[in-house]
């Protein structure tokens, strides 16, 4: 068991070592933040003073180095574009992202699971349509679009909630609504085909020939075991929500990670964009290996066959 | 020669008291006056801003090459000398100022009255502090031209310069945030970060409170000296997505909203009680045929570059894309820079454009090559290339990422045309520096008569020789077609019902509301 553990911790540093590479490469390929942090027409002297300024006169490798190093020190350095620490940038951000992921979860949940019981109890009948056409439209409309589409009805036709912005629980609304539609429909079509399966096995057939009443059968055997890859999936999609909500919080204005994300891309912030998809890929990757370790300490064949 | 100060706020602050005391002698105002000094600002304004703010633009020594900062720099600082309505250079903090005979000096008289936040007064020591604090851009510029910052008294500061440089002012007041002035004793008590988290300045709103990525908030300074503000607070709100704001100010929750664009502005101007104000903003967007000197190339001969300049109709691209509000300057220089020479109005003959292609050989057309531009442009170019086509001047869209057009743009990577812009501060000659004389930073090629006018300008210090050198190497930019220039473009804003004064527009040139003692609500 601990040769698995160490194997796999292994991995994920092999992982995030990737990650750090690819992400330290790819912004850089976008092209130069100097170009957008001074007018175009800025002189080459004040071009060539921003550029030493921000560290990008050094060779990549040293470039890269520091990169490397910060995430080891703990000081990531200031931000291109707000000259402040980003390691306080992200942590001031994250609670507005945790709040966001936690209220949408809270929706996708409410709404995609007792859906997708529904649907696999009337398989083919109205119940299983309706949701089908919920979950294609969570699925395939952009959320740039459902959130317009909401701000255009909720706020200026209704006057119901408030545009954008945060601060009270009407603020919440529209981006939870928004953010958790699309996990909605894929929580959906998971307790769909897991409570499927579930309908389908020997011990819930016993539990009908035994008498019990259907309600009991779908709502005690077999709804408690057709949860279990539900939560799991929750469990992965919650983290994807804090680290990926980048049009919703910038549609709606909330000061999240996502828009510090955005932010970092549009101004070519190389500190920014590297802390966020290093962070976000740590917790996915983190996630991921305790997943892996659970999995070997309940079914001993996981760790033996690897 | 003698440059001096007076010509600004002091030459109308005497105008009016004299108004006023012959008003007053009358018994007409008095009662008035009395009313107007004891009225407290009143009220709130909420902006919904297009882009995050950045506490680095709580502080003018960060001042960047850019001109959101200044939209924050307005409320909460004041300056030396600074773009003021009606005057490009105005005395604020300073009274006066005048350049010694020889050129290598420059003398200030401060403000009697002029208070920080903190209730201290601006000091020579002050500003003494604030220059040699400052390092945002073209600070090695300035500290390689000024040999030193001598405070002469408490109100009297002198700046002396290594040699004469006719664009000190330029820089010192508007190109540049050196003349900006801090508190030194409460920078010093603070720290830089300190500063930052609690920002003090002279400005007409003291700062009350930042949320990054949601608000910023400032609260009237009643001591401010220029004149008292009449609106108690101004909120900032960071609302990215421009839909949203427009949502937001239909729905009442901002009272001005910053850039709204195409059929959102359109939407806007259809809605009752929404006003839609453009503002046109220093950044002329212009066509560079960067292979003119490539005597190979088509763009070589000057009647093809004229062809293309006579082949697009420039107004029914501004009626089409900025709903007519960007004006057709036809120039590369923003219209309220120093040393501007207006040129003939922009013509569309296509006719004329026709027979000169002809005449230059290309009767049937020609491949033309590659149409490099900003992507977030592309609008304006997609319009720019049908007009080309019609004529027979073939173009391929070859739209590129911000930064990597930019930086393409500078390393002289691109070919053929392209379609730039600028926004930088600064006057004629540092346009001419970046864009057309040889060595210039987006400069592909250069002749040499301009850069020989451009050597002479840099060295003259009598304004009219110096004027007449720029207008001709201006006229000569146009007469070769060296560029073909687009429109100045008009930065289109909204504006709600409760606003009476939105502060759009008052200072020329400059993109946000300012000056922010003047904005007020609709009574």
């Amino acid at each position: 068991m601990k040769q698995y553990i160490v194997r796999r911790v292994g991995y994920s540093l092999l992982s995030l070592f990737l990650l750090s590479l690819t992400i330290f490469l790819f912004v850089r390929l976008t092209g130069d933040p100097t170009s957008l942090l001074l007018e175009p027409g800025a002189s080459p002297a004040d071009i060539e003073n921003l550029r030493h300024q921000l560290g990008l006169d050094r060779p990549l490798w040293v470039q890269y180095w520091r990169f490397v190093e910060s995430f080891i020190t703990g000081d990531l350095g200031l931000s291109f574009y707000y000259r402040t620490p980003v390691l306080d940038l992200y942590f001031e951000r994250l609670p507005n992202s945790l709040l966001l992921a936690a209220v949408a979860m809270g929706f996708s949940l409410v709404i995609g699971i007792p859906s997708g019981v529904l649907a696999a109890v009337h398989v083919g009948g109205f119940w299983d349509n309706a949701g089908k056409i919920f979950t294609l439209l969570g699925l395939s409309l952009p959320s740039f679009f459902i959130g317009l589409v909401m701000i255009l009805f909720f706020t200026v036709y209704l006057g119901w909630l408030p545009s954008s912005g945060s601060g009270t629980a009407w603020h919440l609304v529209m981006p939870a609504v928004t953010l958790g539609w699309y996990f909605a429909a894929a929580h959906m079509r998971m307790t769909r085909s897991s409570m499927l399966e579930v309908l389908g096995s020997e011990y819930v057939k016993l539990a009908r020939l035994k008498g019990l009443p259907e309600g009991l059968v779908i709502g005690k055997h077999a709804f408690k075991n057709a949860l279990i890859p539900v939560i799991t999936l929750a469990g992965i999609n919650l983290v994807v929500m804090i680290n990926v909500a980048v049009v919703v919080e910038t549609i709606f204005a909330w000061p999240g990670i996502g828009r510090l994300l955005y932010e970092g891309i549009a101004f070519r912030d190389f500190p920014i964009v590297q802390t966020v998809v290093v962070f976000g890929g740590s917790m996915i990757i983190l996630v991921n290996l305790l997943v892996d370790i659970l999995y070997a300490m309940i079914d001993p064949r996981i760790r033996l066959e690897s | 020669m003698v440059e001096s100060g007076m010509v600004g706020a002091s030459g109308h602050s005497d105008l009016t008291r004299r108004g006023l005391l012959a008003l007053s002698a009358l018994g007409i105002v008095a009662a008035g006056q009395r009313a107007a000094l004891a009225a407290s600002p009143d009220g709130q304004l909420t902006w919904a801003v297009h882009v995050s703010l950045a506490p680095t633009w709580f502080d003018p020594a960060e001042t960047p090459g850019i001109i959101t900062p200044f939209m924050l720099l307005y409320a909460m600082h004041d300056a030396m000398v600074k773009p003021m309505p009606g005057n490009s250079a105005e005395p604020c903090l300073a009274e006066s100022w005048k350049m010694a005979p020889d050129g290598l000096s420059y003398q200030f008289a401060l403000r009697e009255g002029a208070k920080f936040h903190d209730g201290e007064p601006v000091t020579a020591e002050d500003v003494k502090f604030s220059f040699e604090r400052y390092r945002g851009t073209s600070a090695p510029l300035m500290k390689e031209r000024v040999s030193a910052v001598e405070a002469v008294d408490p109100r009297t500061v002198r700046f002396v310069l290594k040699e004469p440089w006719p664009d000190f002012i330029t820089f010192y007041s508007s190109a540049t945030g050196a003349g900006w002035i801090v508190p030194k004793k409460y920078v010093e008590k603070v720290g830089e970060e300190g500063f930052k988290k609690a920002p003090v300045g002279a400005g007409p709103y003291r700062f009350v409170s930042f949320t990054p990525g949601v608000e910023l908030v400032f609260e009237a300074f009643e001591d401010y000296w220029r004149k008292k503000p009449t609106v108690k607070r101004l909120v900032f709100k960071v609302i990215p997505e421009e839909g949203t704001r427009l949502a937001a100010l239909k729905r009442g929750e901002v009272d001005l909203a910053y850039s709204i664009r195409g059929e959102l502005a359109e939407e806007l101007r259809k809605t009752p009680g929404l006003a839609l104000k453009a503002v046109v903003i220093q950044a002329p967007f212009w066509l560079y045929f960067a292979d003119q000197w490539d005597s190979k190339s088509p763009w070589h001969d000057q009647r093809v570059r004229e062809a293309a300049r006579l082949a697009i109709d420039y107004k029914a691209v501004s009626e089409a894309l900025t709903l007519g509000y960007s004006p057709i300057t036809n120039s590369i220089i923003p219209e309220n820079f120093a040393f501007y020479w207006k040129p003939p109005p922009a013509a569309y003959d296509p006719a004329k454009a026709r027979q000169l292609l002809a005449a230059a050989g290309h009767g049937k057309g020609f491949d033309a090559g590659d149409y490099y531009c900003d992507a977030s442009y592309a609008n304006v170019s997609e319009a720019i290339i049908n007009y080309l086509q019609e004529a027979g001047i073939r173009l391929k869209l070859r739209p590129l990422e911000r930064a990597a057009f930019y930086s393409s743009y500078s390393q002289k990577k691109l070919k053929n045309v392209i379609q730039g812009a600028s926004g930088a501060f600064g006057n004629t000659a540092t346009r001419l520096a970046a864009f057309v004389v040889k060595g210039g930073a987006y400069a592909y090629g250069n002749y040499p008569d301009i850069d020989e006018l451009f050597d002479q300008q840099a060295k003259e210090l009598d304004v009219d020789k110096r004027t007449a050198l720029l207008h001709r190497a201006q006229q000569i930019i146009h007469e070769r077609s060296v560029y073909a220039p687009i429109w100045q473009l008009a930065f289109l804003n909204g504006v709600g019902k409760r606003v009476g004064e939105s502060g759009l527009g008052l200072i020329k040139g400059h993109a946000y509301s300012a000056p922010y003692e003047d904005v007020a609500i609709k009574t």
